[in-house]
Protein backbone atom coordinates (compact mmCIF):
# COMPACT_ATOMS: atom_id res chain seq x y z
CA UNK A 1 0.00 0.00 0.00
CA UNK A 2 1.44 3.21 -0.97
CA UNK A 3 2.31 5.54 2.02
CA UNK A 4 0.99 9.36 2.05
CA UNK A 5 3.03 12.56 2.87
CA UNK A 6 1.52 12.71 5.80
CA UNK A 7 1.37 9.58 6.99
CA UNK A 8 5.36 9.18 6.09
CA UNK A 9 5.50 12.15 8.26
CA UNK A 10 3.82 10.52 10.94
CA UNK A 11 5.91 7.54 10.79
CA UNK A 12 9.31 9.56 10.82
CA UNK A 13 7.99 11.26 14.14
CA UNK A 14 7.33 8.64 15.62
CA UNK A 15 10.09 6.49 14.30
CA UNK A 16 12.26 9.55 15.97
CA UNK A 17 10.33 9.57 19.52
CA UNK A 18 11.56 6.09 19.95
CA UNK A 19 15.09 6.33 18.74
CA UNK A 20 15.32 9.36 21.22
CA UNK A 21 13.08 7.73 24.28
CA UNK A 22 10.85 10.77 24.04
CA UNK A 23 7.24 11.52 23.39
CA UNK A 24 6.07 12.00 19.75
CA UNK A 25 4.54 15.36 21.00
CA UNK A 26 7.87 16.50 21.77
CA UNK A 27 9.31 16.61 18.38
CA UNK A 28 8.39 19.18 15.64
CA UNK A 29 7.83 19.37 12.35
CA UNK A 30 10.70 21.19 10.76
CA UNK A 31 9.87 21.03 6.81
CA UNK A 32 8.42 18.93 4.11
CA UNK A 33 9.75 19.36 0.42
CA UNK A 34 9.49 17.43 -2.76
CA UNK A 35 12.79 15.80 -3.53
CA UNK A 36 14.35 13.84 -6.01
CA UNK A 37 16.67 11.03 -4.40
CA UNK A 38 19.53 9.63 -6.43
CA UNK A 39 18.47 5.55 -6.33
CA UNK A 40 15.73 3.70 -4.87
CA UNK A 41 17.28 3.79 -1.64
CA UNK A 42 16.56 7.42 -1.45
CA UNK A 43 20.40 7.92 -0.98
CA UNK A 44 20.08 6.63 2.39
CA UNK A 45 21.13 2.75 1.79
CA UNK A 46 21.56 0.73 5.08
CA UNK A 47 24.47 -1.38 5.15
CA UNK A 48 24.86 -4.14 2.74
CA UNK A 49 22.28 -2.73 0.86
CA UNK A 50 21.94 -2.53 -3.02
CA UNK A 51 19.69 -0.76 -4.82
CA UNK A 52 17.82 0.79 -7.92
CA UNK A 53 19.50 3.41 -9.50
CA UNK A 54 16.64 5.52 -10.51
CA UNK A 55 16.36 9.01 -9.56
CA UNK A 56 13.23 8.89 -7.05
CA UNK A 57 10.84 11.24 -6.56
CA UNK A 58 9.97 11.59 -2.25
CA UNK A 59 9.79 13.93 0.26
CA UNK A 60 12.75 15.58 2.63
CA UNK A 61 11.78 15.51 6.15
CA UNK A 62 13.31 17.93 8.50
CA UNK A 63 12.48 17.23 12.10
CA UNK A 64 13.63 18.94 15.24
CA UNK A 65 13.69 17.68 18.93
CA UNK A 66 16.14 18.32 21.97
CA UNK A 67 17.09 21.26 19.91
CA UNK A 68 18.91 18.93 17.05
CA UNK A 69 17.82 19.05 13.69
CA UNK A 70 17.40 15.24 12.21
CA UNK A 71 16.17 14.41 8.72
CA UNK A 72 14.31 11.84 7.02
CA UNK A 73 13.15 10.84 3.39
CA UNK A 74 10.28 8.92 2.40
CA UNK A 75 8.49 8.17 -0.95
CA UNK A 76 5.74 6.26 -1.46
CA UNK A 77 7.13 2.71 -0.55
CA UNK A 78 9.10 3.79 2.48
CA UNK A 79 10.21 5.79 5.47
CA UNK A 80 14.03 6.60 6.12
CA UNK A 81 16.19 7.77 9.25
CA UNK A 82 19.46 9.51 6.77
CA UNK A 83 22.14 9.40 8.90
CA UNK A 84 20.77 9.23 12.73
CA UNK A 85 24.18 8.89 14.62
CA UNK A 86 25.98 8.61 11.17
CA UNK A 87 23.55 5.48 10.04
CA UNK A 88 20.75 4.84 7.79
CA UNK A 89 17.93 2.82 8.62
CA UNK A 90 14.95 2.05 6.41
CA UNK A 91 12.07 2.57 8.87
CA UNK B 1 25.43 -11.19 -103.26
CA UNK B 2 29.06 -13.37 -103.47
CA UNK B 3 29.57 -15.73 -100.87
CA UNK B 4 32.60 -13.31 -98.61
CA UNK B 5 29.13 -11.11 -98.72
CA UNK B 6 26.94 -13.46 -97.30
CA UNK B 7 30.02 -14.16 -94.28
CA UNK B 8 30.03 -10.50 -93.27
CA UNK B 9 26.11 -9.74 -92.55
CA UNK B 10 26.19 -13.08 -91.24
CA UNK B 11 28.97 -11.94 -88.53
CA UNK B 12 27.41 -8.53 -88.56
CA UNK B 13 24.23 -10.04 -87.45
CA UNK B 14 26.15 -12.48 -84.60
CA UNK B 15 27.62 -8.91 -83.11
CA UNK B 16 24.50 -7.11 -83.06
CA UNK B 17 22.85 -10.20 -81.19
CA UNK B 18 25.48 -10.61 -78.93
CA UNK B 19 25.47 -6.79 -78.16
CA UNK B 20 21.71 -6.66 -77.67
CA UNK B 21 21.83 -9.58 -75.83
CA UNK B 22 24.53 -8.14 -73.59
CA UNK B 23 22.81 -4.52 -72.61
CA UNK B 24 20.42 -6.24 -71.48
CA UNK B 25 21.50 -8.48 -69.12
CA UNK B 26 23.42 -5.43 -68.16
CA UNK B 27 20.46 -3.90 -67.65
CA UNK B 28 19.01 -6.94 -65.46
CA UNK B 29 22.81 -6.44 -63.33
CA UNK B 30 21.81 -3.12 -62.66
CA UNK B 31 18.11 -3.46 -61.33
CA UNK B 32 19.45 -6.56 -59.36
CA UNK B 33 22.14 -4.47 -57.87
CA UNK B 34 19.57 -1.72 -57.45
CA UNK B 35 17.32 -4.06 -55.38
CA UNK B 36 20.03 -5.17 -53.38
CA UNK B 37 21.74 -1.87 -52.28
CA UNK B 38 18.12 -0.25 -50.68
CA UNK B 39 16.21 -2.60 -48.66
CA UNK B 40 12.94 -2.39 -50.20
CA UNK B 41 10.55 -5.27 -48.91
CA UNK B 42 6.95 -4.52 -48.09
CA UNK B 43 7.34 -4.69 -44.74
CA UNK B 44 10.09 -2.61 -44.47
CA UNK B 45 8.91 0.30 -46.96
CA UNK B 46 5.65 0.39 -44.47
CA UNK B 47 8.31 1.05 -41.32
CA UNK B 48 9.81 3.70 -42.96
CA UNK B 49 6.96 5.72 -44.12
CA UNK B 50 7.44 7.69 -41.13
CA UNK B 51 11.09 8.60 -41.92
CA UNK B 52 10.68 11.90 -42.17
CA UNK B 53 9.29 11.90 -38.55
CA UNK B 54 12.69 10.56 -36.88
CA UNK B 55 16.72 12.07 -37.19
CA UNK B 56 17.79 11.64 -40.51
CA UNK B 57 21.44 13.54 -39.43
CA UNK B 58 22.78 10.26 -40.76
CA UNK B 59 20.76 10.34 -44.27
CA UNK B 60 22.45 11.55 -48.03
CA UNK B 61 20.36 12.12 -51.47
CA UNK B 62 22.26 9.63 -53.58
CA UNK B 63 20.23 11.24 -56.54
CA UNK B 64 18.20 9.53 -58.83
CA UNK B 65 15.28 8.15 -58.30
CA UNK B 66 14.04 10.84 -55.73
CA UNK B 67 10.99 9.64 -54.80
CA UNK B 68 8.93 7.10 -53.90
CA UNK B 69 5.12 6.35 -54.60
CA UNK B 70 2.95 4.35 -54.04
CA UNK B 71 0.38 4.35 -56.17
CA UNK B 72 -3.80 3.02 -55.29
CA UNK B 73 -4.41 -0.03 -55.90
CA UNK B 74 -6.48 -0.05 -59.41
CA UNK B 75 -4.38 2.62 -60.90
CA UNK B 76 -2.51 1.09 -63.94
CA UNK B 77 0.74 0.87 -64.88
CA UNK B 78 0.29 2.67 -67.99
CA UNK B 79 -2.06 5.64 -65.97
CA UNK B 80 1.20 5.85 -63.94
CA UNK B 81 3.20 6.46 -66.71
CA UNK B 82 1.07 8.49 -68.21
CA UNK B 83 1.18 11.19 -64.57
CA UNK B 84 4.36 10.96 -64.21
CA UNK B 85 5.51 11.93 -68.34
CA UNK B 86 3.04 14.83 -67.44
CA UNK B 87 4.99 16.24 -64.93
CA UNK B 88 8.77 15.59 -66.91
CA UNK B 89 8.95 12.68 -64.53
CA UNK B 90 9.36 8.92 -65.38
CA UNK B 91 9.05 5.78 -63.52
CA UNK B 92 12.66 4.97 -62.83
CA UNK B 93 11.97 1.22 -61.09
CA UNK B 94 9.29 -0.65 -59.76
CA UNK B 95 10.07 -1.59 -56.11
CA UNK B 96 10.45 -5.18 -56.03
CA UNK B 97 8.37 -7.14 -53.28
CA UNK B 98 6.33 -3.47 -52.96
CA UNK B 99 2.84 -3.84 -54.54
CA UNK B 100 2.39 -0.40 -56.11
CA UNK B 101 5.40 1.34 -55.05
CA UNK B 102 7.49 3.22 -57.75
CA UNK B 103 10.28 5.09 -57.52
CA UNK B 104 10.14 8.30 -59.42
CA UNK B 105 12.90 10.46 -61.25
CA UNK B 106 12.39 14.06 -61.81
CA UNK B 107 14.28 16.01 -64.94
CA UNK B 108 13.22 19.51 -64.06
CA UNK B 109 15.56 18.86 -60.67
CA UNK B 110 13.19 20.10 -58.20
CA UNK B 111 13.91 18.95 -54.90
CA UNK B 112 12.09 15.71 -52.99
CA UNK B 113 9.80 17.80 -50.88
CA UNK B 114 8.42 19.38 -53.35
CA UNK B 115 7.77 16.52 -55.59
CA UNK B 116 6.48 14.62 -52.55
CA UNK B 117 3.87 17.43 -52.18
CA UNK B 118 3.23 17.17 -56.00
CA UNK B 119 2.61 13.47 -55.81
CA UNK B 120 0.75 13.47 -52.83
CA UNK B 121 -1.79 15.87 -54.09
CA UNK B 122 -2.92 13.18 -56.98
CA UNK B 123 -6.20 11.50 -56.24
CA UNK B 124 -4.14 8.58 -57.63
CA UNK B 125 -1.64 8.53 -55.01
CA UNK B 126 -1.56 7.05 -51.86
CA UNK B 127 1.44 8.20 -49.96
CA UNK B 128 4.97 9.36 -51.36
CA UNK B 129 7.92 9.92 -49.75
CA UNK B 130 11.95 11.17 -50.18
CA UNK B 131 13.93 8.56 -51.01
CA UNK B 132 16.12 8.80 -48.42
CA UNK B 133 18.75 6.65 -48.31
CA UNK B 134 21.34 5.67 -45.15
CA UNK B 135 25.01 5.13 -45.20
CA UNK B 136 26.84 3.04 -42.53
CA UNK B 137 30.44 5.05 -43.76
CA UNK B 138 31.55 3.77 -41.10
CA UNK B 139 30.84 0.62 -40.95
CA UNK B 140 30.87 -0.74 -44.80
CA UNK B 141 27.79 -2.33 -44.04
CA UNK B 142 26.24 -0.65 -47.26
CA UNK B 143 23.06 1.81 -47.81
CA UNK B 144 19.97 0.66 -45.30
CA UNK B 145 16.80 2.17 -44.80
CA UNK B 146 15.70 3.01 -41.26
CA UNK B 147 13.14 0.73 -39.78
CA UNK B 148 10.39 2.59 -38.20
CA UNK B 149 8.01 0.36 -35.51
CA UNK B 150 4.37 1.41 -35.60
CA UNK B 151 4.29 1.05 -31.91
CA UNK B 152 2.26 3.88 -31.34
CA UNK B 153 4.77 5.56 -28.22
CA UNK B 154 7.56 4.87 -30.37
CA UNK B 155 7.88 9.34 -31.21
CA UNK B 156 8.26 9.57 -27.70
CA UNK B 157 11.55 7.39 -27.68
CA UNK B 158 14.02 9.66 -28.17
CA UNK B 159 16.98 7.37 -26.92
CA UNK B 160 16.09 4.93 -29.78
CA UNK B 161 15.17 7.96 -32.54
CA UNK B 162 16.21 11.48 -31.41
CA UNK B 163 14.37 13.66 -33.94
CA UNK B 164 14.35 16.67 -31.49
CA UNK B 165 11.27 16.59 -30.25
CA UNK B 166 10.35 17.98 -26.69
CA UNK B 167 13.74 20.20 -27.86
CA UNK B 168 16.22 17.61 -28.20
CA UNK B 169 19.40 17.10 -30.17
CA UNK B 170 18.56 15.92 -33.07
CA UNK B 171 20.57 12.66 -34.31
CA UNK B 172 21.71 12.08 -30.07
CA UNK B 173 20.42 8.35 -30.20
CA UNK B 174 21.87 5.54 -30.31
CA UNK B 175 20.91 4.79 -34.16
CA UNK B 176 18.08 1.58 -33.62
CA UNK B 177 16.21 2.60 -36.65
CA UNK B 178 19.38 1.85 -38.38
CA UNK B 179 19.94 -1.17 -36.56
CA UNK B 180 17.02 -2.86 -37.30
CA UNK B 181 17.28 -2.84 -40.43
CA UNK B 182 20.18 -5.35 -39.97
CA UNK B 183 18.65 -7.00 -37.13
CA UNK B 184 15.62 -6.59 -34.45
CA UNK B 185 17.16 -9.31 -32.35
CA UNK B 186 16.43 -13.11 -32.36
CA UNK B 187 14.45 -15.29 -29.37
CA UNK B 188 17.65 -17.39 -29.24
CA UNK B 189 19.58 -14.47 -27.00
CA UNK B 190 18.45 -14.27 -23.39
CA UNK B 191 18.83 -11.42 -21.26
CA UNK B 192 18.34 -11.76 -17.84
CA UNK B 193 16.99 -8.81 -15.75
CA UNK B 194 18.81 -8.81 -12.49
CA UNK B 195 15.97 -6.57 -10.46
CA UNK B 196 12.90 -5.78 -8.66
CA UNK B 197 11.76 -8.98 -11.01
CA UNK B 198 9.26 -8.10 -14.33
CA UNK B 199 5.76 -8.16 -14.92
CA UNK B 200 5.73 -11.11 -17.36
CA UNK B 201 2.59 -10.23 -18.24
CA UNK B 202 2.84 -7.28 -19.55
CA UNK B 203 1.32 -6.91 -22.67
CA UNK B 204 4.58 -4.99 -24.19
CA UNK B 205 6.30 -7.80 -22.32
CA UNK B 206 4.77 -11.35 -22.66
CA UNK B 207 5.48 -12.35 -25.92
CA UNK B 208 9.69 -11.94 -25.60
CA UNK B 209 9.69 -13.40 -21.63
CA UNK B 210 11.79 -16.31 -21.29
CA UNK B 211 10.36 -19.22 -19.52
CA UNK B 212 11.78 -22.26 -18.50
CA UNK B 213 11.73 -24.82 -21.07
CA UNK B 214 9.80 -28.19 -20.29
CA UNK B 215 12.86 -30.69 -20.14
CA UNK B 216 14.80 -28.66 -18.42
CA UNK B 217 14.43 -29.69 -14.34
CA UNK B 218 13.45 -26.82 -12.01
CA UNK B 219 16.48 -24.92 -10.38
CA UNK B 220 17.94 -26.43 -6.53
CA UNK B 221 19.24 -23.89 -4.16
CA UNK B 222 20.93 -25.47 -1.29
CA UNK B 223 19.04 -22.90 1.26
CA UNK B 224 15.57 -22.55 -0.83
CA UNK B 225 15.60 -26.17 -2.26
CA UNK B 226 13.74 -26.72 -5.41
CA UNK B 227 11.87 -23.89 -6.91
CA UNK B 228 9.44 -23.60 -9.68
CA UNK B 229 11.21 -21.28 -12.08
CA UNK B 230 9.01 -21.38 -14.98
CA UNK B 231 9.12 -17.83 -15.11
CA UNK B 232 12.85 -17.12 -13.75
CA UNK B 233 13.86 -16.82 -10.39
CA UNK B 234 12.62 -15.09 -7.00
CA UNK B 235 16.09 -14.81 -4.65
CA UNK B 236 14.43 -13.21 -1.88
CA UNK B 237 12.12 -16.03 -0.89
CA UNK B 238 12.00 -18.36 -3.60
CA UNK B 239 8.34 -17.10 -4.86
CA UNK B 240 7.63 -16.07 -8.24
CA UNK B 241 9.79 -13.26 -9.84
CA UNK B 242 6.84 -10.56 -10.68
CA UNK B 243 8.07 -7.37 -10.22
CA UNK B 244 6.10 -5.37 -7.33
CA UNK B 245 8.00 -2.38 -7.69
CA UNK B 246 8.06 -1.09 -11.62
CA UNK B 247 11.78 -0.72 -11.89
CA UNK B 248 12.59 -3.95 -13.22
CA UNK B 249 9.81 -3.82 -15.68
CA UNK B 250 11.06 -0.57 -17.02
CA UNK B 251 14.58 -2.14 -17.46
CA UNK B 252 13.33 -5.00 -19.24
CA UNK B 253 10.77 -2.85 -21.85
CA UNK B 254 14.33 -0.77 -22.52
CA UNK B 255 16.02 -4.41 -23.55
CA UNK B 256 12.95 -6.10 -24.89
CA UNK B 257 9.54 -4.39 -25.05
CA UNK B 258 8.16 -6.15 -28.08
CA UNK B 259 8.27 -3.94 -31.39
CA UNK B 260 6.37 -3.43 -34.49
CA UNK B 261 2.87 -4.93 -32.27
CA UNK B 262 1.14 -2.09 -31.92
CA UNK B 263 1.53 -1.71 -28.65
CA UNK B 264 3.29 0.72 -26.63
CA UNK B 265 6.86 1.07 -27.19
CA UNK B 266 9.50 -0.70 -28.83
CA UNK B 267 13.05 -2.03 -27.09
CA UNK B 268 16.33 -2.12 -28.63
CA UNK B 269 15.47 -5.75 -29.11
CA UNK B 270 12.27 -6.28 -30.83
CA UNK B 271 12.74 -10.00 -30.43
CA UNK B 272 14.45 -11.41 -27.18
CA UNK B 273 14.24 -13.27 -24.44
CA UNK B 274 14.27 -11.54 -21.01
CA UNK B 275 14.66 -13.92 -17.72
CA UNK B 276 13.41 -12.31 -14.78
CA UNK B 277 15.25 -12.33 -11.76
CA UNK B 278 14.27 -10.74 -8.03
CA UNK B 279 16.38 -9.83 -5.77
CA UNK B 280 15.29 -6.03 -4.83
CA UNK B 281 11.81 -5.65 -2.93
CA UNK B 282 9.03 -3.48 -3.67
CA UNK B 283 10.98 -0.36 -2.37
CA UNK B 284 13.76 -1.31 -4.92
CA UNK B 285 16.61 -2.40 -2.99
CA UNK B 286 18.01 -6.03 -1.73
CA UNK B 287 20.95 -7.51 -0.47
CA UNK B 288 24.40 -8.24 -1.57
CA UNK B 289 23.69 -12.38 -0.44
CA UNK B 290 20.34 -12.32 -3.05
CA UNK B 291 22.29 -10.49 -5.57
CA UNK B 292 24.74 -13.45 -5.44
CA UNK B 293 22.37 -16.01 -5.34
CA UNK B 294 20.68 -14.68 -8.28
CA UNK B 295 24.28 -14.49 -10.23
CA UNK B 296 24.73 -18.27 -9.43
CA UNK B 297 21.64 -19.04 -10.79
CA UNK B 298 22.10 -17.75 -13.90
CA UNK B 299 25.45 -19.39 -14.50
CA UNK B 300 23.54 -22.76 -13.51
CA UNK B 301 20.98 -22.30 -16.22
CA UNK B 302 23.28 -21.64 -18.65
CA UNK B 303 25.45 -24.62 -18.06
CA UNK B 304 22.06 -26.40 -18.32
CA UNK B 305 21.66 -25.42 -21.69
CA UNK B 306 20.04 -21.81 -21.82
CA UNK B 307 21.45 -19.32 -24.18
CA UNK B 308 21.72 -16.56 -21.33
CA UNK B 309 24.59 -14.36 -22.45
CA UNK B 310 23.71 -10.99 -20.56
CA UNK B 311 23.20 -9.86 -17.05
CA UNK B 312 21.74 -6.56 -16.90
CA UNK B 313 22.36 -4.81 -13.32
CA UNK B 314 20.58 -1.63 -12.53
CA UNK B 315 21.21 -0.94 -9.16
CA UNK B 316 24.53 -0.77 -7.16
CA UNK B 317 26.19 0.76 -3.85
CA UNK B 318 29.38 2.26 -2.34
CA UNK B 319 30.16 -0.78 -0.47
CA UNK B 320 32.61 -3.37 -2.02
CA UNK B 321 31.66 -7.19 -1.86
CA UNK B 322 34.70 -9.41 -2.85
CA UNK B 323 31.63 -11.96 -2.85
CA UNK B 324 29.99 -10.56 -5.46
CA UNK B 325 33.35 -9.62 -7.67
CA UNK B 326 33.53 -13.22 -7.17
CA UNK B 327 30.61 -14.34 -8.57
CA UNK B 328 30.69 -11.94 -11.40
CA UNK B 329 33.56 -13.22 -12.57
CA UNK B 330 32.13 -16.48 -12.21
CA UNK B 331 29.76 -15.35 -14.77
CA UNK B 332 32.54 -14.35 -16.68
CA UNK B 333 34.11 -17.49 -17.20
CA UNK B 334 31.03 -18.79 -18.10
CA UNK B 335 30.81 -16.15 -20.87
CA UNK B 336 28.34 -14.17 -19.61
CA UNK B 337 28.33 -10.35 -19.66
CA UNK B 338 27.48 -8.15 -16.93
CA UNK B 339 26.38 -4.51 -17.65
CA UNK B 340 26.14 -1.94 -15.10
CA UNK B 341 24.60 0.91 -13.89
CA UNK B 342 27.86 3.46 -13.02
CA UNK B 343 25.55 5.67 -10.26
CA UNK B 344 23.28 8.49 -9.50
CA UNK B 345 25.55 10.38 -7.56
CA UNK B 346 27.42 12.87 -9.96
CA UNK B 347 30.89 11.94 -8.72
CA UNK B 348 33.99 10.49 -10.33
CA UNK B 349 33.78 6.66 -10.24
CA UNK B 350 37.72 6.43 -10.46
CA UNK B 351 37.79 8.13 -6.73
CA UNK B 352 34.80 6.82 -5.27
CA UNK B 353 34.17 3.66 -6.38
CA UNK B 354 30.37 2.05 -7.14
CA UNK B 355 29.74 -1.62 -7.33
CA UNK B 356 28.87 -3.74 -9.38
CA UNK B 357 30.00 -1.19 -11.88
CA UNK B 358 33.69 -0.67 -10.55
CA UNK B 359 34.66 -4.07 -10.30
CA UNK B 360 37.80 -5.19 -12.25
CA UNK B 361 36.32 -7.73 -13.81
CA UNK B 362 36.86 -8.18 -17.85
CA UNK B 363 33.13 -8.91 -17.90
CA UNK B 364 31.50 -5.41 -16.57
CA UNK B 365 30.41 -2.80 -18.50
CA UNK B 366 29.55 0.61 -16.26
CA UNK B 367 27.57 2.86 -18.32
CA UNK B 368 26.26 6.48 -17.61
CA UNK B 369 23.62 8.23 -18.70
CA UNK B 370 22.90 11.11 -21.09
CA UNK B 371 20.17 13.37 -21.66
CA UNK B 372 18.55 14.01 -24.81
CA UNK B 373 20.89 17.09 -25.86
CA UNK B 374 24.12 14.44 -25.82
CA UNK B 375 24.97 16.14 -22.40
CA UNK B 376 25.81 14.10 -19.41
CA UNK B 377 23.08 13.77 -16.96
CA UNK B 378 23.46 16.20 -14.16
CA UNK B 379 22.83 13.36 -11.90
CA UNK B 380 25.08 10.54 -13.47
CA UNK B 381 28.55 9.60 -12.29
CA UNK B 382 31.76 9.24 -14.42
CA UNK B 383 35.25 7.94 -14.50
CA UNK B 384 37.61 8.22 -17.57
CA UNK B 385 39.02 4.91 -16.06
CA UNK B 386 36.31 3.09 -14.53
CA UNK B 387 33.04 3.97 -16.28
CA UNK B 388 33.05 2.35 -19.93
CA UNK B 389 30.60 3.84 -22.13
CA UNK B 390 27.38 6.11 -22.09
CA UNK B 391 23.38 6.07 -23.08
CA UNK B 392 20.50 7.59 -22.74
CA UNK B 393 19.47 7.94 -19.54
CA UNK B 394 16.64 10.75 -19.18
CA UNK B 395 13.41 10.75 -19.64
CA UNK B 396 13.26 7.34 -20.68
CA UNK B 397 9.68 5.65 -21.77
CA UNK B 398 9.36 2.08 -21.05
CA UNK B 399 7.00 -0.85 -19.56
CA UNK B 400 5.61 0.06 -16.15
CA UNK B 401 3.34 -2.37 -13.68
CA UNK B 402 0.02 -3.02 -15.02
CA UNK B 403 -0.14 -2.22 -18.80
CA UNK B 404 1.31 0.60 -17.98
CA UNK B 405 4.75 3.02 -19.64
CA UNK B 406 6.30 5.68 -17.63
CA UNK B 407 9.24 8.11 -18.25
CA UNK B 408 11.87 7.34 -15.53
CA UNK B 409 15.19 8.52 -15.49
CA UNK B 410 18.63 7.01 -13.82
CA UNK B 411 21.80 5.23 -14.89
CA UNK B 412 19.44 2.15 -14.82
CA UNK B 413 17.83 3.60 -17.60
CA UNK B 414 20.60 3.80 -19.36
CA UNK B 415 22.26 0.42 -18.38
CA UNK B 416 19.38 -1.48 -20.30
CA UNK B 417 20.28 0.30 -23.37
CA UNK B 418 23.81 -1.27 -23.78
CA UNK B 419 22.40 -4.48 -22.65
CA UNK B 420 20.15 -4.08 -25.21
CA UNK B 421 22.43 -3.57 -27.74
CA UNK B 422 24.88 -6.54 -26.74
CA UNK B 423 21.83 -8.90 -26.90
CA UNK B 424 21.59 -6.98 -30.74
CA UNK B 425 25.65 -8.10 -31.61
CA UNK B 426 24.33 -11.58 -30.53
CA UNK B 427 21.49 -11.92 -32.79
CA UNK B 428 23.66 -11.28 -35.31
CA UNK B 429 26.60 -13.25 -34.40
CA UNK B 430 25.92 -15.69 -31.48
CA UNK B 431 29.20 -17.30 -31.16
CA UNK B 432 30.81 -13.99 -29.97
CA UNK B 433 33.01 -14.64 -27.20
CA UNK B 434 31.85 -12.65 -24.04
CA UNK B 435 35.74 -10.28 -24.23
CA UNK B 436 34.95 -9.50 -28.44
CA UNK B 437 31.25 -8.75 -27.06
CA UNK B 438 32.51 -5.98 -24.52
CA UNK B 439 35.27 -4.81 -27.02
CA UNK B 440 32.65 -4.82 -29.93
CA UNK B 441 30.02 -2.42 -27.95
CA UNK B 442 33.15 -0.54 -26.85
CA UNK B 443 34.15 0.29 -30.27
CA UNK B 444 30.66 1.18 -31.18
CA UNK B 445 30.37 4.47 -29.85
CA UNK B 446 29.45 8.38 -31.54
CA UNK B 447 32.40 10.50 -29.54
CA UNK B 448 30.70 12.92 -27.28
CA UNK B 449 32.20 16.13 -26.37
CA UNK B 450 31.44 16.63 -22.88
CA UNK B 451 31.96 12.60 -22.59
CA UNK B 452 36.09 13.23 -23.19
CA UNK B 453 37.80 12.39 -20.15
CA UNK B 454 34.41 11.49 -17.97
CA UNK B 455 34.71 7.36 -19.58
CA UNK B 456 36.45 5.15 -21.33
CA UNK B 457 35.11 5.63 -24.88
CA UNK B 458 34.24 9.13 -24.25
CA UNK B 459 30.72 8.04 -26.75
CA UNK B 460 27.62 6.81 -26.60
CA UNK B 461 26.41 3.32 -27.78
CA UNK B 462 25.81 3.51 -31.39
CA UNK B 463 23.74 0.23 -32.47
CA UNK B 464 24.02 0.62 -36.06
CA UNK B 465 27.91 0.94 -35.52
CA UNK B 466 27.48 -2.40 -33.13
CA UNK B 467 26.42 -4.12 -35.67
CA UNK B 468 28.85 -2.83 -38.70
CA UNK B 469 31.88 -5.17 -39.29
Amino acid sequence: MAISKDIAVENARNDLATRLNIDSGDVKEKSVEDADFPDMALGAPEEDEMSGQMITRGWRITLEAQGQTFEYRADKNQVRAYKFNGKNYRI
Amino acid sequence: MNRNNIFIHVALAIVLILVAAFAGQLNKWRKQWKSHARIVTVEEKKKALSAEDISLSETRSLGAPEILVKFKSGVTQAAIERLTAERNDRVEDRIENAAGWEAIDDFDNADAATLVKEYQQLPEVEYAEPNYEINLEETGAGPLVPILPHDPQFNDQWALANSGQRGGKKGADISATLAWAKTTGSDDVVVAVLDTGVDYNHEDLTENMWRRPEKMDPYRDNELGTIDDENGFNAIDGTDPMDDNGHGTHCAGIIGAEGENNLGIAGVNWKVQIMPLKFMNAGGSGSTKDAIEAINYVIDRKRAGVNVRVISASWGSTQKSRALGDVIRKAYENDILFVAAAGNSSVDNDRNPHYPSSFDVPNVVSVAALDRHDALASFSNYGAKSVAIAAPGVDILSTWLGNEYEEKSGTSMATPVVSGVAALILAENPQMSVDDLKKKLLASTDPVAVLKGKTVTGGRINAAKALGE
